[in-house]
């Protein structure tokens, strides 16, 4: 076990956003979180990795680093793609001086080749394309060797052939590192192609856990509705 | 029911709004200022980890001392040189041209010089500091720092705050030279006053305390400044219009900020 959710709870100005969710996920797997925008998948992502305060429940993790990687990539636009891959290694307090610049470089251009993009060390974020800066913060996310990867929206913004290569890497990623993964999504595609689980919310309860052959096949009617992409269903936009 | 309607009835009049405007108004205020405090105390926690490199300190010495100096220079020497155009021919006539130095020099150490070069130095850097801290805010990058275990506050402010407090009294000293040989230049030209009678006059007006209270204020001057713009850029919400806001929030606080404390430097100091 890697990440074990128990009856979050978290609430914005008196309204209730996660109302006792619970799940869990093992080393090597992966669990997509899917539901309407506002429905609470990435308040999920936050409070796992401590960027929001729970109201209750409990988050508990087998130790090591948690790392994030955020829909619109969140490069650091004035560092190039080396001190962005390796913003931690030199910034972290445990780790700043640990490495000498030759093994800062080995370390880079291993993460680079392993998200395909060896060599582009000293471009800009703004030198690269969308697929490519979401690769880059893949690379910077796995740099501590992380147990537990979070990815808010990776797909959002790319074109469909990006989206399957960052699905691919994001299985692949997986299967290097055998950490824990929650992948926030909309898209079906991108749930077919990774999750091991997948857990769906709705004003703030999960309303669908299960596979996603159980999600496709399950008749339920918030299932339906997702699947189908249709506007009449239980589930209302905002 | 009535009291239902009388309460709607209030909140429609004028005074309800006014009021409604001014404790929000205070609220914003008091939790900007608590904020402020805090970011502060956090910056001086960071001190002790040496949480920054010396090239990007260097780097932001370079823009806060660099890069503002000729739109200080620009300010404070043509400031230095109206005043010298307005007094120094009416000085000259009633037989006081031998205090004309002494008094831009005065007026230039112990004030102008530094509120000028605060008012450029906020316009300049103040304000693109804060941008580019609440850019990084609305864009999630404060955010990817924090999850990669680093202190945001000390990886950022560290350096800028650093930087803006060793560099304000380099660009104050030079920015009154400036403004005292821009005083004498202008002096000659309007009443012919002789540039050795002007600079006999600074030498004789200025002292030690003046000095010494200038490079003070200036040091007092420019942590408020970068330490403002930083807070009020990390506190920047919701897009574009966050990081605008946050911008202006970062002037009128600098700019009210740095007059009070040229308040209390004028009454601690000169009183």
């Amino acid at each position: 076990m890697s990440i074990e959710v128990k009856n979050l709870v978290k609430t914005f100005d008196k309204k209730v956003i996660l109302d006792n969710i619970s799940f869990r996920v093992d080393d090597g797997k992966i669990l997509s979180i899917i539901g309407f925008s506002g429905s609470g998948k990435s308040t999920v992502l936050k409070l796992i990795s401590g960027l929001l305060e729970k109201d209750s429940g409990e988050i508990i993790t087998t130790g090591g680093d948690i790392a994030m990687v955020f829909q619109y990539s969140a490069l650091f636009d004035s560092l190039n793609v080396f001190d962005n891959i390796s913003f931690a290694l030199q910034e972290r307090k445990d780790l700043r001086g640990k490495y000498t610049r030759k093994e800062l470089e080995k370390i880079v251009a291993e993460k680079l080749e392993l998200v395909g993009l060896s060599g582009i060390e000293n471009k800009y974020p703004s030198e690269l394309s969308g697929g490519m800066q979401k690769r880059v913060s893949f690379a910077r996310a796995i740099v501590t060797e992380p147990k537990i990867i979070l990815y808010d929206e990776p797909t959002a913004g790319l074109d469909p052939i990006s989206s399957t290569l960052i699905e691919d890497y994001i299985v692949r990623l997986k299967n290097e590192t055998n950490a824990a993964s929650i992948v926030v999504t909309h898209q079906m595609s991108t749930i077919r192609r990774t999750a091991d689980s997948v857990l769906m919310l709705y004003n703030g309860h999960a309303v669908f856990e299960g596979s996603p052959d159980e999600l496709c096949r399950e008749e339920t009617p918030y299932t339906r509705q997702f699947v189908e992409a249709a506007i009449d269903g239980p589930m209302k936009m905002n | 029911m009535r009291g239902g309607i009388l309460k709607v009835y209030y909140k429609a009049t004028f005074t309800y709004k006014i009021i409604r405007a001014l404790e929000q108004t205070v609220t914003e205020l008091i939790s900007t200022l608590g904020q402020i405090v805090i970011f502060g105390i956090e910056f001086l926690k960071g001190l002790k980890n040496k949480p920054t490199t010396f090239k990007e300190l260097m780097y932001q010495c370079y823009r806060f001392g660099v890069t503002s100096l000729p739109i200080t220079l620009s300010i404070v020497g043509m400031t230095s040189i109206i005043v010298a155009m307005q007094v120094a021919g009416e000085m000259v006539k009633q037989g006081a041209g031998n205090y004309v130095g002494m008094l831009v020099a005065i007026l230039m150490v112990r004030e102008e010089a530094v509120i000028m070069a605060g008012f450029a130095i906020i316009s300049m850097i103040g304000s693109s500091l804060a941008s580019e801290i609440a850019t990084m805010k609305v864009t999630e990058q404060i955010d990817a720092i924090t999850v990669l275990k680093v202190n945001p506050v000390h990886y950022l402010f560290t350096p800028r705050v650093l930087a803006g407090t060793l560099m304000m009294p380099v660009v104050v000293i030079i920015s009154s030279l400036v403004g005292i040989i821009g005083g004498a230049v202008a002096s000659n030209l309007v009443s012919g006053l002789t540039f050795k009678a002007y600079f006999d006059s600074v030498w004789f007006g200025l002292n030690t305390h003046d000095l010494n209270v200038c490079i003070m204020k200036s040091f007092a001057f420019g942590f408020v400044i970068s330490l403002i713009s930083c807070s009020c850029g990390m506190e920047a919400r919701d897009g574009a219009k966050g990081v605008g806001l946050a911008t202006t929030k970062a002037v009128v606080w600098s700019f009210v900020a740095i007059v009070i404390v040229d308040l209390i430097f004028a009454a601690a100091c000169f009183y």
